[in-house]
């Protein structure tokens, strides 16, 4: 994504919000008037003390001293007003983008697809566009607007000293942050295979950190992952170093503008261009201004970090939707899953598995096999009506039940949990479905940060719950067993035949012991050439 | 947060207190600068005031000036240098000392392991801003307002003394809304950081909702979470945006007020007009430093409970061993004896007054239920923790008094779910003995019943291997282990569902051939039907 292409998204966020752009602008504004009144008051303090000075009579200082005074408040007021304006622009043009972002994902279908950390990262990414508008967007614009007030205010008295100031505050304030974040994002991105190399690393040692000690092999992790870690230190250095020349070429532009109005002020003076009592005012101007541009700085980081995060949203948004989102009901329903000379396969993809033929009857139960990769996931969607068959005739049930070997579980209730199956089950029916499932809960309890933790077993019984507390014809288990002891797995297989008793079972399994209580098994066979089919990401 | 600065991070942390003495020698000299500047400006302005005419020496003026600002470059420059090599010797050798930690509890739960992985690799980053930003501006803050503040008193002490009264004011006004906020703070922020989730929750359920047609339903619960999103942190940012109020109003105010005051004592000829302005120029730099800290705070909190999260990490009690030094003894009978173990934190015991008797080459068989303390027992024998009470005895000694890694290379261990390296199998498979050969990987293969070879990848997380393929592999590392690497027990932990036995009791057989033990967790009757002996634990449970 350009720069431009995120200005745009942007714009259409700050129009999502009927007064969005009113309140942006106040905003800018806000923030103009503060920053402007820190160089107004040291420019009229300048102009104040000069003519105090002269000893007038105490009158003609009184206008200045209450416009001093005024910009000595004002400051701070504006600029508590404008942060709290400009931070509710952010929130609700990053309400804008999660809504946004969460139609878009809810409209193309996740189930069996990879999605890596898509949807963790997401999350992430969407806050980017907070740090836009709160961090870059309105302290650049204002501090823009304050440089060009400024310099239109100096012209008046010295052309040639206001455009100096110009030239100065665009070096410190465009030219160098600029050449600090181009180079510290060359320097950024050659980190990053370091970065990527670390986080591999560490997490490889984390997982592993058992069999690394009982096998004695951590002394050899532990020193690569310290050379990662000084490769990465001497990048970081190159960008510190570059960081800190632009850094100091700041405080020399500052330095040439206010030696440069010394000089050119001082000769105008003795030339009688320019009126003594200005000459402070044209000299320390640039000093209170040039202390704005600070902003600039980090700014520009900012710009680099979240665009690439609002690229990420971009590609989200941009892709087109895959499959249906939502489980649909069945058009044509039949009792149990018919599936006849079906080719499944991802839309735009080509077919995984093909002239496919099962059926699974009301009461009966089909393990579904095959080795990984081999298209089980692929089909479970296409049954669930997810995605479209690709050729042939799929018959189902209308009520499909899907019990996921990683359904989420959401930071609620118990009740609310289950709910998500059945969403005006009564507490009764709740209840009885908890039970059903073999989970001895209390159904108002908490789950997650401020509630409980839920072991694995517990977990996937709160799933069956879900799917049992309503009547589905169908059923279709992903691994039900997977990553339980054997204990907890027999158990709870115990408890799920017994629940679903009578009904059709399609069970997507590696488990031998699973397999042998089916009453038969579907074996998908891997094309030779298919065995690193890729699934479309999303 | 106690102080400006992180106690434990100038104890722990050498780079910090190099640092600091750093920046405090930085900032003292560009307080000097600073008034060197202000009475090189006052001078030239006021001269060319007065006399409508330049001085003699405004050509030398004029460089003097471009002189200080050019040797201010040079102090910013240097600063920001040292800033990041203090950071990143700070961060390199926290990173070293979390990993190590984490190796000193192989048993940690995944979830702090997840945020470990975090801290580690981008979390100490906060560290960054706490020496590139923060810190200068502490020592910038503690040196510049005295040295300036004091250039004042010698020039006009009224404005001294406005400056010395508002200037403590600063934090005394922070800290005091600090506090008076800091319960209503805290409590809307526990609200928004709970709405703040609420979407993320969503987000990472939606293949969940979406099995269950809710997930387009579920766009109002979004919506609505959103608007209460907004108002709940708007509430917080009211609060936490005061103490920033304070400080840009007392800063501001009190360079007006001297302003104001000096320019009305000029009328009256209290004050001479250089005087005047050296002390217009320098007020201002006597509160910047102070409104930077403020500014900067933010980075401050983040870098601190970076440091504070892996200080946390770090000292958690590992309660494993690794501090006999016995060498370990030629008898390798082992004695768990009334062995028991809590876990931190719980109640209740995990395992609880354990006994079993294992003599060379003997292959015995724990069974129990679920809970009941396997796994941990094999864990304590390990050595990756300590018995609560009770003790565990190889040839004799105790476990605690042996050298632990030489003791750990006499063992051949299988995880119930065992690790994974990225790279090929053969790569996991020399983990067992490093310098063994192509040729002993593949047999090693062969006799754990696998049906690929060492050269099949794997990726992340075992990724391309099934959970059975990658049991064979671990079961394969352990017996080349024990064929090469000199282990005489293999120990074995309860795989998860879905693995056949016949494999197992095949290793189990080879193992036996090979005259080394066995100490295998199991509740499958084949399997146990290979060892000599069958123990029960945790019964009644």
């Amino acid at each position: 994504m350009t720069g431009r292409t995120t200005i745009k998204l942007l714009a259409q966020l700050i129009n999502a919000d009927p007064r969005g752009r009113l309140r942006f602008s106040l905003a800018v504004l806000l923030a103009s008037l503060a920053s402007g009144a820190s160089v107004a008051l040291l420019g009229l303090a300048a102009w104040l003390i000069s003519r105090a000075a002269e000893m007038p009579p105490v009158l003609y200082l009184q206008a200045a001293a209450a416009g001093v005074r005024f910009f000595g408040i004002s400051r701070g007021v504006f600029r508590y007003v404008e942060r709290l304006v400009g931070h509710d622009v952010a929130l609700r043009m990053q309400s804008a983008l999660r809504i946004r972002v969460y139609d878009k994902l809810s409209a193309t279908t996740l189930i069996g697809r990879r999605r890596g950390d898509l949807l963790t990262r997401v999350v992430a990414d969407v806050s980017a566009v907070q740090d836009l508008i709160v961090r870059v967007a309105i302290p650049t614009l204002s501090a823009s607007l304050v440089i060009v007030g400024t310099t239109v205010m100096l012209a008046r008295f010295s052309l040639s000293s206001a455009l100096i100031l110009l030239a100065t505050a665009a070096l410190a304030g465009v030219v160098l942050p600029l050449f600090a974040q181009r180079a510290s994002r060359a320097a950024d991105l050659a980190a990053v295979p370091a970065r990527g190399d670390l986080a591999d690393g560490v997490r490889e040692l984390s997982r592993t950190s058992g069999d690394l000690v009982a096998y004695g092999a951590e002394e050899a992790v532990l020193a690569n992952l310290v050379g990662i870690d000084d490769t990465l230190r001497q990048q970081e250095a190159r960008a510190a170093w570059v960081r800190g020349v632009a850094s100091a070429g700041q405080v020399l532009a500052a330095g040439t503008a206010v030696v440069a109005a010394l000089a050119i002020g001082g000769s105008a003076v003795v030339a009688g261009d320019l009126h003594p009592r200005l000459l402070a005012v044209i000299v320390l101007t640039p000093l209170a201004l040039h202390e704005v541009l600070g902003a600039f700085t980090g700014a520009a980081q900012t710009w680099t970090r979240s665009r690439a995060a609002l690229a990420r949203i971009g590609d989200i948004l941009d892709a087109d939707p895959i499959g249906a989102g939502d489980v649909v009901a069945s058009k044509d329903p039949a009792p149990g899953l018919e599936l006849e000379g079906v080719s499944v396969g991802w839309p735009g993809g080509e077919a995984v598995q093909q002239v496919l033929s099962f059926q699974v009857r009301p009461g009966e139960r089909v393990a579904l096999v095959g080795p990984s990769g081999v298209g089980k996931t692929t089909v479970a969607a296409t049954a669930m009506g997810l995605i479209p068959v690709l050729a042939g005739t799929m018959r189902r049930a209308d009520s499909v039940g899907f019990l996921a070997q990683d359904a989420h579980i959401f930071t609620t209730t118990v009740a609310e949990n289950v709910r998500i199956g059945a969403k005006d089950a009564t507490d009764e029916q709740v209840r009885v479905a908890l039970q059903r499932a073999g989970l001895d809960l209390d159904p108002d309890r908490a789950i997650g940060e401020s509630g409980t933790t839920l072991s694995g077993g517990e977990r996937r019984r709160l799933a069956l719950a879900r799917v049992l507390v309503q009547d589905r014809e169908l059923l279709i288990l992903d691994e039900p067993t997977e990553h339980l002891d054997a204990e907890t797995a027999r158990a709870m297989m115990a408890d799920l035949w017994a629940a679903t008793a009578g009904r059709a079972v399609l069970v997507i399994t590696h488990d031998p012991d699973l397999i042998e209580q089916c009453d038969r098994v579907v074996r998908l066979r891997g094309h030779a050439a298919r065995g690193s089919h890729r699934q479309p990401s999303p | 947060m106690a102080g400006p600065i992180d106690q434990r991070l100038l104890k722990r942390a050498g780079a910090t207190r190099k640092y600091l003495v750093a920046s405090v020698v930085v900032g003292l000299l560009t307080a000097c600068l600073i008034v060197v500047q202000a009475g090189l400006l006052a001078r030239g302005i006021s001269h060319v005031f007065t006399t409508r005419s330049l001085p003699a020496s405004w050509l030398g003026l004029l460089v003097g000036l471009a002189a200080v600002f050019a040797s201010r470059a040079i102090l910013v420059w240097l600063n920001e240098t040292l800033a990041h090599r203090s950071a990143a010797n700070v961060k390199s050798q926290l990173r070293r000392e979390v990993l190590s930690a984490r190796l000193s509890r192989p048993r940690e739960s995944s979830s702090s392991s997840a945020s470990m992985i975090n801290l580690v690799t981008s979390g100490l980053d906060a560290l960054d801003g706490y020496f590139a930003k923060y810190l200068p501006q502490l020592g910038l803050a503690g040196t510049v307002p005295f040295l300036v503040g004091a250039a004042i008193l010698l020039t006009d002490w009224q404005s001294a003394v406005i400056v010395a009264f508002t200037l403590p004011l600063i934090p005394l006004f922070m800290a005091l809304i600090g506090y008076t906020t800091q319960a209503a703070t805290a409590k809307s922020y526990a609200v928004a950081d709970r709405l703040a989730n609420h979407f993320a929750d969503l987000i990472e359920g939606l293949p969940t909702l979406q099995a269950f047609a809710r997930a387009r339903a579920q766009r109002r619960g979004v919506e609505l979470g959103e608007v209460q999103y907004r108002r709940a942190t708007m509430r917080v940012l009211y609060v936490s945006f005061l103490s920033a109020f304070a400080l840009e109003l007392l800063a501001t105010l009190s360079v007006a007020v001297i302003a104001v005051t000096v320019g009305f004592r000029l009328v009256y000829g209290d004050i001479g007009f250089e005087a005047a302005l050296f002390v217009l120029v320098l007020a201002p730099e006597a509160f910047l430093p102070v409104r930077q800290v403020g500014v900067h705070f933010h980075d401050s909190a983040d870098g601190v409970a970076a440091a504070d999260a892996a200080f946390e990490f770090i000292d958690t009690d590992a309660g494993a061993v690794g501090l006999g030094v016995a060498p370990v003894p030629h008898e390798l009978s082992v004695r768990f004896e009334n062995v028991s173990y809590t876990y931190p934190g719980q109640n209740e015991r995990a395992l609880d007054g354990f006994d079993v008797a294992i003599s060379p080459g003997d292959v015995v068989a724990v069974r129990g239920s679920s809970g009941g303390g396997k796994s941990t027992a094999l864990a304590l024998l390990l050595g990756f923790i300590q018995p609560g009470a009770g003790r565990i005895c190889v040839g004799g000694r105790d476990l605690r008094e042996l050298d632990i890694d030489s003791w750990r290379r006499h063992i051949a261990w299988v995880a119930q779910d065992p690790g994974m390296l990225n790279g090929t199998v053969a790569h996991n498979v020399l983990l067992g003995h490093p310098g063994a050969s192509m040729a002993d990987v593949e047999a090693a293969l062969v006799d754990a019943g696998a049906d690929f070879d060492g050269t099949k990848s794997v990726g992340d997380d075992g990724e391309g291997l099934s959970a059975g393929e990658r049991r064979r592999v671990a079961l394969a590392r352990a017996l080349l282990r024990i064929r090469l690497g000199g282990a005489r027990l293999l120990v074995l932990d309860e795989p998860t569902a879905g693995l056949d036995s016949s494999t197992e009791s095949a290793a189990i057989r080879a193992v036996r051939r090979s005259g080394a033990g066995a100490l295998i967790v199991t509740h499958r009757l084949a399997v146990a039907a290979a060892a000599d002996r069958v123990v029960e634990l945790g019964v009644g449970r």
